[in-house]
């Protein structure tokens, strides 16, 4: 093929006639177009698109190459366009699905593998030095013990269940990390939650609050999980999350625990705390196993207290009965800055799987 | 010179490198290429000579090499150098 082709950038909501272009190309792969992605990276030869790579924030996917242009590092550049393109859109920490067979292709292309689903799906990242990095950051807040603990909350908002389960998870370890969901896809704000979490917790012993990132329940890690309409969590979806954090963080930090709050009421959550004891205890994965332990949920008057029936009763604005279920620094916080909200979100049910824990 | 934002320069194509720079406290450099064992050193000499005579003094580079030769490691430095910078000023004498 030495034909010229052209590299040229794709708006899948202002370019109509491209997307069904592109819609065609990723379909004869076997891909879907999604929904999700901002920008295409095209080329194309004179009459028709041959190839394309989408970016949906910082994760590239739907990349595709018409069979009978393999095999020309087409790839590459369709790679080099998209790093240089993500970089002026402000990203240039980027993420990639991928299968593990076109493993060793992306890694031609500047992308390094994170962890693989055995024979499903491999997330990569565009840098050599991205987890490490992080490991290493994380490493300086190590803690000694025998016993290290981990809660991962998305807070939103901090709630007395969130206090309980912290407390009951630090009478069973000698430390206790607490990571805070960083993806800001929640009715309350990163540095609200983050924040609250903080004032929450603090004053106690043996335990650091830690800030969220790209790498712990995140768009990147955990597509599935934010997308309004995943009803179907998918197996591998919650895999890459948690072999991230066995192999990687967990270590870092010495972590030997994962605490996690019984989900009475939403399927999916119960599907990603069952997921957790196959992916992080089982021996047969790679990496030091992590106990997983289920905490059961406090209860007030009667019923478990969830985040999302807060929620509620702010869109209702009754914050009588939401002072017996959030700590007075959630209740202060709520009244004066997200009082006004009456409808709730489109993404309350997403944010709801996650804020159990 | 410091380097104030996030800035990239170069591809990963045969014969040339990729280099990414972004804000950090102290000078760190790190160097992947794919002749390693045999230019590693000689890639690492190029980019701390250029580092220097541009006076950089903060933030962290990333370094993907393609077999680039000397010439094109440097350019692809300065560059990437200047867009972290945000500075078009260069004393090209210096260099």
């Amino acid at each position: 093929m030495d034909e010229e082709l052209d590299i040229e950038t794709l708006d899948p909501r202002k370019d109509v006639r491209g997307a069904a272009e592109v819609k065609e190309l990723l379909r004869a792969s076997g891909l879907d177009a999604e929904a999700d992605i901002q920008v295409f990276v095209v080329a194309r030869n004179r009459s028709r698109i041959v190839a394309c790579a989408g970016l949906a924030e910082d994760v590239v996917k739907c990349v595709t190459i018409a069979a009978e242009y393999r095999g020309s590092s087409l790839a590459l550049r369709l790679m080099n366009e998209i790093h240089h393109l993500a970089m002026k859109r402000g990203q240039s920490h980027l993420f990639l699905y991928t299968k593990p067979c076109n493993v060793t292709l992306f890694e031609g292309c500047g992308f390094h593998k994170l962890v693989e689903v055995l024979g499903h799906a491999c997330l990569m990242e565009n840098t050599p030095v991205g987890i490490k990095d992080y490991c290493d950051s994380l490493n300086a807040f190590r803690q000694p013990g025998q016993r290290i603990g981990c809660v991962v909350l998305n807070a939103n908002p901090f709630t007395l269940g969130h206090l309980y389960l912290v407390r009951q998870a630090l009478r069973q370890c000698d430390w206790l990390h607490v990571f805070v969901v960083s993806e800001d896809a929640s009715a309350i704000s990163y540095a609200d939650r983050l924040e609250l979490v903080r004032a929450g917790l603090a004053g106690m012993e043996r335990l650091t609050v830690h800030g969220g990132s790209r790498y712990l329940i995140s768009k990147a890690t955990f597509p599935s999980y934010f997308i309004k309409d995943a009803c179907v969590v998918e197996a591998c979806g919650t895999a890459i999350d948690l072999l991230i954090f066995r192999r990687y963080i967990a270590p870092a930090l010495g972590i030997t625990h994962r605490f996690i709050g019984t989900e009475p009421f939403c399927r999916l959550t119960r599907k990603y705390n069952e997921d957790m004891f196959e992916w992080l205890e089982n021996v047969s994965e790679e990496g030091q196993p992590v106990h997983v332990v289920e905490i059961p949920r406090l209860e007030v008057a009667g019923h478990p207290v969830s985040a999302s029936e807060v929620r509620r009763l702010l869109a209702k604005g009754d914050f009588v009965t939401m002072a017996s279920l959030v700590p007075p620094t959630t209740l202060a916080c709520l009244r004066a800055k997200y009082a006004f909200r009456t409808q709730p979100q489109e993404d309350d049910y997403a944010t709801e799987i996650i804020e159990v824990e | 010179m410091k380097i104030k934002k996030e800035a990239i320069c170069g591809t990963l194509e045969s014969n040339d490198l990729l280099v990414k720079v972004v804000p950090f406290g102290g000078l760190q450099v790190s160097i992947y290429s794919e002749v390693m064992r045999q230019f590693g050193a000689r890639i690492r000499e190029v980019v701390d000579e250029t580092l220097k005579q541009m006076n950089v003094s903060q933030g962290k580079f990333v370094i993907e090499d393609k077999g680039a030769l000397d010439c094109a490691i440097r350019a692809r430095v300065q560059t990437a150098v200047l867009r972290g910078c945000d500075s078009e000023e260069l004393d090209w004498k210096g260099l």
